[in-house]
């Protein structure tokens, strides 16, 4: 670009009226170091607008702030996803092995188990047992009969109030 | 949006909404601060995604808002004279670059800083980040007009400083 057509760029560009294609070519125009000695701090407001663009963060932990994980490249991704797999796998086997060993265990509790073959001697155990119970509670009756006596005399000593 | 059109279409942007929180806030942790936020709420609400035009416009249309909120909130907390806020940081310097050329460049952003919030926003937008009109209408939720008015002045500002700085070495 020869510094004619680029005073006349210049030009336009204060008058704003140059296109974003025309601002480009001045930017570069101005990066070169043999800029007319009147052009000079012209040519430092195009460096620092150039050089303003390479301002950036410089802040690596910045990215893995916003999205957790993200910098997690494909084959960690590929080991996390299949170990997640493999761990559901795992649970169902071992869930599965739970399972059949539960139903096993359930169906050999079920069967009756037969005590007595005779009939008459399973209905005299059973009268005995019965008799035993039977026991139990006349004997209770009794210690209770007991306790009454108590109850009858505490009601004949208590005042009669009403 | 999944996490790989994130990765791919908004966070190259980040830079960009960096730069421009900074223009507004002159301080790079808030700058950072917002920039995070937009993001975030760029995720978050990354389901409406697909309504969103120009999503570039978008974000940078939040992260004005969210600029101007915190610009909001620390000129309550604090009342700092602007170029103390504004004292830019050059990543890029080495010591083997020309000194007075450094210099330049610290006035100029001086200048920069010193345009009201509207020209200042303006002139980063299409001489920085290279934005259409109609970008920088859709961001800053502007018409066409005062975008237009708007770069003039800030260009003529500029102009008129730089000329005296030329003229008398200021």
């Amino acid at each position: 670009m020869d510094s004619n057509r680029m005073e006349e760029l210049l030009q336009k560009y204060w008058n704003c009226e140059t296109s974003l294609d025309e601002e480009t070519q001045l930017r570069a125009y101005f990066q070169r170091a043999d800029v007319p000695e009147h052009l000079k701090e012209t040519a430092n407001l195009f460096r620092y607008f150039e050089q303003q663009k390479n301002t950036s963060i410089q802040d690596i932990a910045l990215d893995g702030v916003i999205v957790p994980g993200q910098h997690r490249n494909k084959t960690r991704k590929l080991v996390y996803n299949s170990l997640r797999i493999a761990a559901g796998v795992a649970v169902l086997v071992v869930a599965g092995w739970f399972l059949r060993h539960e139903t096993k265990t359930e169906n050999t509790a079920e069967v009756i188990v037969d005590t007595y073959d005779d009939p008459k001697l399973a209905f005299e155990e059973t009268k005995k047992a019965l008799r035993m119970i039977s026991d139990g509670f006349e004997e209770a009756e009794e210690q209770a009969k007991k306790l009454n006596l108590f109850n009858e005399a505490q009601q004949d000593v208590k005042p009669k109030t009403r | 949006m999944n996490l790989e059109a994130f990765q791919n279409r908004v966070l190259p942007v980040k830079n960009k909404l960096f730069r421009f929180a900074l223009r507004f806030l002159g301080n790079e942790d808030e700058a950072k601060d917002v920039v995070q936020e937009v993001l975030i709420r760029v995720w978050n609400g990354r389901d409406n995604m697909n309504e969103v035009q120009n999503w570039e416009a978008w974000c940078m249309r939040i992260t004005k808002n969210l600029s101007l909120d915190r610009i909001r909130s620390l000129s309550r907390r604090q009342t700092l004279p602007i170029e103390i806020g504004f004292d830019v940081h050059q990543h890029d310097l080495t010591p083997h670059e020309n000194t007075e050329q450094n210099e330049s460049m610290q006035r100029i952003s001086k200048l920069i800083a010193m345009l009201p919030e509207k020209q200042r926003q303006i002139i980063h937008l299409r001489d920085i980040e290279g934005y259409s009109y109609n970008e920088i209408c859709e961001i800053l939720e502007l018409d066409m007009n005062q975008v237009k008015v708007n770069l003039f002045r800030a260009r003529t500002a500029v102009r008129e400083q730089l000329t005296k700085i030329n003229a008398y070495g200021l």
